[in-house]
């Protein structure tokens, strides 16, 4: 048992200072909890009928200082590489594989926008094969971020649009259209949060704190776009599938009971890439880039071409136009 | 009729070079690499195929943002880019690591015809062509151009010569009288989509390899469009496969 990899530095000097400097109540409750607990596990392990192994002890240890953390937003750098040390090792333990979670932040003077041509896009759903790669989508429940819609030409009728189209596409007299999470500058899915797991970043990524999220799925409601999903079981991906490349506020492992949505993947573009999803268009509809910058090719569409935004009278600001050739 | 034909097979040649998707079709023969989990059959579609390749993944993961590494590219004339910057287009190149596929992240996504022309066995054109009059016995050469059945330019009534050079296969002809590496096509195509040309050094048409930051780095027309039959082709679309395997704690 390798206690090195368990001392946990802020929790033991809290600990030690417990009666002495003011503890705040999740902690202090924490603390007092996490101890019982271990004993708990410590006596169960001597006992001669279910003893725990290390590994089992150790995970359940874990899982309990995940469960006693606080929100992403407030916590200190310190406490995030904590959190994210504990995931990786959760994630090693119990799966076996190496993850890497960043916890990269917003790039100053950087707002993303996305531009969707709905003059190229033929249909092929390559973006909803990448997203679910990239992005760790349950398997089994066949998750998709992505949606993309078949309507008659001439008019844009989500109604009675088909989302679930299986034929050779482009289809004759058809034109195709993707949603997505639009990233809007007013969203109401994070108004309506009740407690604060949700919230937009400063480069414009709206993003949820799976471990503070209660699954209450108001957002759902809120979004006007249906842009969110809800775990109703752990989200199941075989471990050589998985992508081990992850950020916190991303596509790290999701569990059972808590909202999930598209963040123009997080782990990518904040580090210069694109999201999967316009990386792998074979059409070239998708363009992706930084609306604060004026040589950006987002901006170029946006000044250039026919644009507009989708179900704008709601007020949502969505960072996502759509344009036509 | 002789003189004709021979002029289509030395355009077509060359022309299988850019082509996307029907040399493999002709009967072009793909050379066997070794490395068994590399696809390079690549399907005219330029299907997303998954793919599995954790090196790679953890060099993107270390790499510098925006950094491109596996692109080779050069500067475009006369365009200028957003802001009026100048740009790059991605040039075809003979190494199989760069040329068979870009691969980030745990995918391997070949949207990219750069990745035919290693794989061509009649390329360089000058295997065949070899600057002298092609016998009738040599014109049999079953693979030979077999697969080339050009569309476009159908409007104009585009002949081979309107596109490559008559004098040298390995180049494409202006109209201006200038000549044109095959990494060049934007220069033969711009001279009839002008306004798609714009559209593609602004950046409202084409793909940006890589990332929204750092170098701007372009695919050339050819690498998307089949010079001879430029429109995608039709396919069925990707369909999520959902897992059979039923939960533990299902009923």
């Amino acid at each position: 048992m390798s206690d090195a990899r368990l001392t946990d530095p802020a929790v033991d000097a809290a600990d030690a200072t417990l009666l002495q400097k003011r503890v705040d109540r999740r902690r202090a409750l924490g603390i007092l909890l996490g101890g019982a607990a271990v004993a708990t596990q410590a006596a169960a392990a001597c006992s001669p009928v279910a003893p725990l192994s290390d590994e089992e002890r150790e995970v359940k240890l874990l899982a309990w200082r995940e469960y006693i953390k606080g929100n992403y937003r407030f916590m200190t750098e310190a406490e995030r590489a904590e959190t994210i040390a504990r995931l990786e090792r959760i994630a090693k333990v119990k799966r076996g594989v190496d993850v890497r979670i960043q916890s990269t932040g917003a790039q100053p003077g950087v707002e993303f926008g996305y531009a969707f041509n709905i003059s190229k896009c033929k249909g092929f759903r390559s973006c909803v094969q990448a997203c679910i790669n990239e992005n760790n989508l349950d398997r089994r429940a066949a998750t998709q971020y992505i949606r993309i819609f078949e309507m008659e030409n001439g008019v844009v009728d989500l109604e009675e649009a088909d989302a679930t189209f299986q034929h050779e596409v482009p289809a004759e007299g058809h034109f195709y259209m993707g949603t997505q999470c639009f990233q809007c500058a007013n969203p109401p899915c994070v108004k309506v949060c009740p407690v604060g797991a949700t919230w937009q970043e400063p480069d414009g990524i709206t993003v949820i704190d799976y471990d503070w999220c209660i699954g209450c799925r108001y957002c759902m409601a809120a979004c006007p776009y249906w842009a969110r999903r809800f775990n109703w079981s752990e989200p199941e991906v075989p471990v050589d599938q998985l992508n081990p490349n992850q950020h916190y506020l991303g596509n790290r492992a999701r569990k059972t009971g808590v909202v999930e949505k598209c963040t123009f993947c997080i782990h990518r573009t904040r580090q210069g890439r694109l999201p999967a999803c316009a990386e792998a268009c074979p059409t070239g509809a998708r363009v992706f880039g930084n609306l604060l910058d004026p040589d950006s090719e987002i901006r170029w569409v946006l000044a250039n071409k026919k644009v507009f935004r989708l179900k704008e009278d709601l007020n949502t600001e969505p960072r996502f136009w759509y344009f036509t050739d | 009729m002789t003189g004709r034909s021979l002029r289509l097979g030395a355009a077509g040649l060359a022309a299988a070079f850019l082509a996307l998707g029907c040399g493999q079709r002709g009967g072009a023969p793909a050379r066997e690499r070794d490395g068994g989990e590399r696809v390079h059959n690549i399907p005219s579609s330029g299907a997303a195929i998954a793919h599995v390749d954790s090196e790679q993944a953890a060099r993107n993961a270390t790499r510098e943002p925006g950094a491109l590494e596996t692109v080779t590219a050069g500067p475009v004339a006369p365009w200028k880019g957003p802001g009026g910057k100048p740009f790059e287009v991605a040039l075809r190149t003979a190494d199989p690591t760069t040329a068979l596929a870009r691969k980030f992240g745990t995918i391997t996504l070949q949207t990219s015809a750069r990745a035919r022309a290693p794989d061509l066995g009649q390329y360089p054109c000058t295997s065949c062509h070899l600057g002298r009059k092609i016998t009738l016995a040599e014109k049999r050469i079953p693979d030979a151009h077999q697969n080339i059945k050009p569309q476009h330019p159908r409007q104009t009534g585009g002949a081979c010569k309107t596109c490559h050079a008559p004098d040298n296969v390995e180049l494409l002809a202006l109209q201006s009288g200038e000549r044109a590496t095959l990494d060049h096509t934007y220069r033969v195509c711009a001279q009839c989509h002008f306004a798609q040309a714009n559209a593609w050094a602004g950046g409202g048409h084409g793909k940006r390899l890589d990332g929204w930051q750092g170098r701007r780095v372009l695919m050339g027309c050819a690498d998307c469009h089949d010079p001879h039959k430029p429109a995608l082709e039709r396919r069925i679309p990707f369909r999520a496969p959902v897992l059979a395997r039923p939960r533990a704690d299902d009923p």
